[in-house]
């Protein structure tokens, strides 16, 4: 449903977006995860025919960005950053505006606002003006907006700034509820959101794509499996001189007991998962395992590895050439 | 031009939502109705000239002058400036709109409030009707005039504002350029050479609005007034799509 190519914004001499391709099929739930200023919200704006891309061309349900401009702009949902709104409207009338502007039919348009107002649970402001709503009500009102014409795409530029737990909570609900029938791209520099709600992350970082891959799968590949964290009924040597035949095996730490037996902790190869040949090792060793714990990295941890292997490799970059 | 009334229709609704709409009807009231009566106390003294009330009304005074080109700027100063420091430029432009579409639409709506403000003034021709005989003609005329020059002002002023982030900043900026309008006007009485005195003639608002309330209706002020609207609306066009590049 979406497709960008070689997008690229600069800014004067400022690269806010540098050569960043990706491709969103219909029904997925793209996480665009990336520290603020990583340029995701520009990319957004070029994917939404905001901004005119410097190079490259962004496609939307088939649509090009910039030759098809309203066709394309039709079937996107959009909440853009900070959420700007009408302050002297009020909420009604703001979204039976927005709905006339992106063409619902006339006697359509009022059960349209009343099912998103539903959706997002705007009733109880309706009739109040956009400007003497809350933080959490006016990004309410924001995703309302996006939902009007029932497009088949959405893109959620940060929905749940502002918002206070419950409603955050809410707005996930929501938008996987949405995602059964859409398409959708959320941003955000909230890690969890992510885990949360996303089958998909895509990663920028100072206007680079640096992962393109399942949620799921991002941990695993940057920091490994991770760890396993082993309680064997054995000595501290015997332990370790089992576990460290095992296959895939990077490192073995020994950890201060706690109870009975003497524990572990296995660091994994990149990219593997050990838990299966340590218990085949132990059983061959014939040390029984009182304890396996499979210790994952946390996307915080991984997301900041991911960056900071970027760094270090540009330092690297820039040190090889004179 | 879908959505243009859309924008159209919400220009208006914001302006009554805002007090400016109020405060300018009001202000603009007020100067006017004060300068009605002016107008009308001169023309009764003994020995005055017999010229028609409403002829004198339209156009004929500085003050009217500027009293018009401080109320459009007033109108239309919002019109894209809020948007783009508020943000809201990137909802509506990202919307199934053409930019064509936007600019009509918030120019029709300047456009409704400006005729809105005039339309009290028809109080001061029924009040004439009770006391003078009121040829219907020139009165005509010059509400014609004013709606003309009011399309060039207005897309002077929607201009300015969809080139500037700031309203003062908007405002000032129309004000400017709609007194440099009206200086030709001036320049006539300066300028002595026939050739540019007769290029001047061309472009000189006040006589032209003088026409008009006499009922003399000429194509060529109106195709002045219209082709300065039409090369103001296409720059405002420019102005709306150059938005898209700064951020």
């Amino acid at each position: 449903m979406i497709e960008a190519r070689h997008l690229t914004k600069r800014f004067g001499p400022a690269t806010a977006v540098d050569d960043v391709s990706f491709h969103v099929g219909r029904g997925e739930v793209v996480g665009f995860l990336g520290p603020n200023g990583a340029g995701k919200s520009t990319t957004m704006r070029m994917v939404t025919g905001f901004l005119p891309p410097t190079g490259g061309e962004a496609l939307v349900a088939g649509y090009d960005v910039a030759e098809e401009t309203l066709a394309a702009r039709a079937a996107i949902g959009y909440l853009p950053e900070n959420n700007p709104l009408y302050e002297d409207l009020r909420v009604g009338e703001y979204l039976e505006f927005r709905a006339a502007l992106k063409g619902v039919p006339r006697r359509r348009r009022a059960a349209r606002v009343a099912a998103v107002v539903e959706m997002a649970e705007v009733g109880d402001v309706r009739g109040r003006l956009i400007g003497a709503c809350s933080k959490g009500y006016r990004q309410r009102i924001g995703l309302a907006d996006a939902l009007l014409s029932d497009p088949p795409v959405l893109l959620l530029d940060e929905p749940t700034v502002g918002l206070d737990p419950g409603q955050v909570v809410h707005t996930r609900a929501l938008i996987k509820s949405l995602a059964a029938d859409h398409t959708v791209v959320l941003s955000t520099h909230i890690l969890p959101e992510v885990e949360a709600i996303c089958s998909r992350a895509l990663i920028l970082h100072r206007g680079r794509l640096l992962y393109d891959g399942p949620v799921a799968e991002l941990r695993r590949s940057l920091a490994g499996g991770g760890a396993v964290i082993l309680t064997l009924a054995a000595t501290a040597a015997e332990g370790r001189a089992c576990l460290e035949t095992a296959p895939g095996v990077a490192a073995v730490e020994e950890l201060p007991p706690d109870g009975g037996g003497s524990r572990f902790r296995v660091v994994a190869a990149p990219g593997a998962d050990v838990r299966e040949a340590l218990f085949w090792a132990c059983a061959g060793a014939r040390l029984p395992i009182l304890e396996m714990a499979a210790q994952s990295v946390s996307l915080e941890e991984a997301f900041l590895s991911l960056t900071t292997q970027e760094e270090l490799a540009r330092d690297a970059e820039r040190e090889v050439a004179p | 031009m879908r959505g243009a009334l859309a924008v159209a229709k919400k220009e208006l609704l914001s302006y009554f939502f805002a007090p400016m709409a109020y405060i300018v009807m009001a202000a603009f009231l007020l100067m006017n109705g004060f300068l009605f009566a002016v107008i009308l106390q001169a023309l009764s003294q003994p020995g005055a000239s017999s010229a028609s009330p409403m002829g004198v009304f339209f156009g004929g005074t500085l003050f009217f002058w500027i009293f018009l080109i401080v109320t459009v700027p007033a109108i239309t100063m919002r019109l894209g400036a809020e948007e783009r420091k508020s943000g809201t430029l990137e909802t509506l432009l990202t919307a199934p709109v053409s930019d064509a579409a936007v600019v009509a639409g918030k120019y029709l709506g300047a456009l409704a409030l400006y005729a809105a403000c005039w339309l009290p003034t028809l109080i001061y021709v029924w009040v004439l009707t009770r006391f003078a005989e009121v040829d219907a003609g020139p009165v005509a005329g010059g509400y014609l005039g004013v709606l003309l020059v009011g399309m060039l002002f207005t897309s002077v002023g929607l201009f300015t504002s969809l080139a500037s982030r700031n309203q003062l900043v908007a405002a000032t900026l129309a004000f400017a350029l709609l007194l440099s309008l009206l200086t030709v006007s001036i320049l006539t009485f300066l300028v002595t050479d026939p050739f540019w005195k007769g290029v001047l003639d061309y472009v000189d608002l006040w006589a032209m609005l003088q026409n008009f309330s006499k009922g003399i209706v000429d194509t060529r002020a109106m195709a002045y007034l219209l082709s300065g609207t039409a090369l103001f609306l296409a720059l405002s066009h420019q102005a709306l799509q150059a938005g898209r590049f700064s951020r």
